[in-house]
């Protein structure tokens, strides 16, 4: 990885630095401009958007068949829709108590989240700003969190909140997710932090300001590009997760979204009518977050990325 | 008057350290030593050495599981990178659709892989989508039960893993496209260097370090694959679909075979952090070449 996270130059961003002047497009030097090479390019981009079509068509199909009754799609699963009807999806949203999940999967999400940016950029300043050896080590061992696998821990951790009474509790279940995204929102704070000259707090320090002012009041302020990059990343991940809620929450009435949806519908006995409107339920609130912090999205995919 | 102050600081460390340590560090050492234990998840455990080791070796079931999930992580990690280099490097050439469809083909990531699985289970049964799509393009003969036979299940369930991950290695891509520098692209523009002559000597080794963070990303989700078998086929037809964490996950909370299950998610973490740092040892190497 780099030691570079800040929300790297992507399309969505950056207007003013676009593509090269290519030949083919407007060079002073005489290079080729030719019928042939425009017909490449061309050609190029048509094919392009057909690659992109293909990696879109499931979507498209998912939603048509979303909205068609069963005995239709049944006659033919690619024809045109006789008539639209918005059945399955009521008959879905009840199916997998939607409602409620909706409701604990968001409550589990956000508390998760809050727990991970607070304990976690409160964690990276040390880090960052003390270099000594034990720091450095510390530092070390939440990195290593990174390549670990929940499935190597998740059978001690059962064993674990049983002795603590915490199975079947939204406690239990935010603090794995709150251990097990550390290491990610670690690494991203520290090196965040590191690239912030330190000039700033030692004035601060001089004047007589705390550990604790510093962080609050010149820190944390600059730590907002890169949290909503780290929530992105970390909401979609506890969102979509299905192992920790279906081994440590068999409380119906405490299953999130995707636990609902395996449990209650098994995709080779039922029609596409009603598997189709449950898969676009368990997307629709995260798309939502997509549309509003679409920037922070395309940024924190590819972060990191680029030295 | 700064000894104090770093006192302080690294009292910030505490809550951190203490859910770090509880909830992943004690439970990795606990879950090692069980591995070495007869337990079965109760208050009784006798330590048995590498017992648990030694019987996978006998078991068909694990090596078959292990050589399922390289192959599959092999697939997933070759074609999908493959893809996204495709794709981002036809894009950058056309800042006029990249922006469009760099984001539309990010849509597929946001979907849980729950849902992704319900998804492309209608569209590989046997009466589907893509075998109605063959059938309207006059292919029937090309009609196959994509998930049902043993030689193709796995690579449907790898190609489901590819449909939603193209788009995140593209989008790493074309960061890294957009970073480089202006002049180096001009200057092979102005030497009359195009095509694949200036993707092969300028953009090829200037996307190295992109390439180890794809790869390395792309080997260890893959290598931890769970919810598309488990969905798609449950690791059927006849085992051809198994992978390590499904066996964890059937040992540990299935089988009454608890010890065996951990030993295994031991065996699942080795070969993460040695393929892993293998694959990534060698292309950082690769980038202090070029």
């Amino acid at each position: 990885m780099t030691s570079d996270t800040t929300a790297p130059d992507v399309p969505s961003v950056s207007g003013t630095r676009s593509a090269t002047r290519l030949p083919g497009s407007r060079t002073t030097s005489g290079t080729s401009r030719t019928p042939l090479r425009r017909l490449t390019t061309g050609l190029g981009t048509v094919l392009l958007c057909l690659g992109t079509l293909l990696f879109v068509l499931p979507f498209v199909f998912t939603v048509v068949t979303s909205l068609r009754t069963a005995a239709d799609v049944a006659r033919s699963p690619l024809g045109v829709p006789h008539s639209l009807t918005l059945k399955n999806f009521s008959d879905a949203f009840s199916q997998i108590h939607y409602g409620s999940s909706t409701l604990n999967t968001l409550l589990i999400t956000s508390l998760s989240c809050v727990a991970v940016t607070v304990i976690g950029s409160l964690a990276a300043y040390p880090l960052a700003r003390i270099t000594q050896h034990w720091s450095t080590a510390v530092y070390r061992l939440f990195i290593l969190g990174t390549s670990v696998p929940v499935f190597v821990v998740v059978a001690p951790l059962y064993l674990l909140m049983r002795d603590l009474n915490l199975l079947d509790s939204y406690a239990g279940v935010v603090l794995i997710y709150t251990a097990l995204n550390l290491p990610v929102a670690v690494f991203f704070y520290t090196s965040f932090i590191r690239s912030i000259p330190a000039d700033l707090e030692e004035a601060a320090a001089l004047d007589g300001c705390g550990a604790f002012r510093t962080f609050f009041t010149i820190i944390l302020p600059l730590l907002r590009p890169v949290t909503s990059t780290l929530l992105t990343f970390i909401s979609l991940q506890i969102w979509n997760d299905l192992l920790v809620p279906l081994v440590f929450l068999q409380d119906p009435g405490k299953r999130t979204v995707m636990v609902n949806a395996y449990s209650f519908i098994d995709p080779h006995t039922v029609q596409p009518t009603t598997l189709f409107p449950a898969a676009l339920l368990g997307v629709v609130p995260l798309l939502i977050i997509f549309v509003f912090f679409q920037r922070q999205v395309v940024a924190g995919m590819s972060a990191g990325a680029v030295k | 008057m700064f000894h104090r102050r770093r006192a302080t600081m690294a009292a910030f460390l505490l809550p951190a350290i203490v859910v770090y340590g509880v909830f992943m560090l004690y439970p990795l050492a606990r879950g090692v030593y069980l591995s070495m234990t007869d337990s079965l998840g109760g208050p009784i455990a006798n330590f048995v050495g590498t017992q648990q080791y030694r019987s996978m070796a006998d078991d068909p079931a694990v090596t078959d599981a292990l050589w399922h999930t390289v192959l599959y992580a092999a697939v997933v990690v070759v074609v999908q990178n493959g893809l996204g280099l495709l794709f981002a490097s036809m894009l950058f050439r056309r800042p006029g659709v990249r922006k469009v469809l760099s984001v539309v083909l990010l849509t597929p990531t946001l979907i849980s892989p729950v849902m992704a699985a319900f998804i492309w289970s209608y569209l590989f049964a046997p009466t589907g989508g893509i075998n109605a799509l063959l059938d309207l393009v006059g292919l029937h003969s090309l009609n196959h039960v994509w998930l049902g036979d043993t030689s193709t299940a796995l690579y449907s369930v790898a190609a489901v893993n590819i449909w939603m991950f193209t788009g995140y290695s593209c989008a790493i891509f074309l960061a890294s496209y957009m970073s480089m520098p202006t002049e180096l692209l001009e200057a092979a523009a102005l030497d009359g260097a195009s095509g694949w002559r200036r993707f092969v000597s300028i953009e090829w080794p200037l996307l190295a370090p992109a390439l180890t963070v794809n790869v390395t990303l792309s080997l260890i989700g893959s290598l931890k694959v769970f919810e598309f078998p488990l969905v798609l086929t449950n690791g059927g037809p006849a085992g051809a679909t198994d992978t390590l964490t499904l066996l964890v996950y059937r040992n540990v909370f299935g089988g009454g075979k608890f010890a065996y299950g951990v030993a295994l998610s031991v065996v699942l973490l080795v070969t993460v952090v040695v393929l892993s740092s293998a694959t990534s040892s060698l292309l950082r190497l690769r980038e202090r070449r070029i």
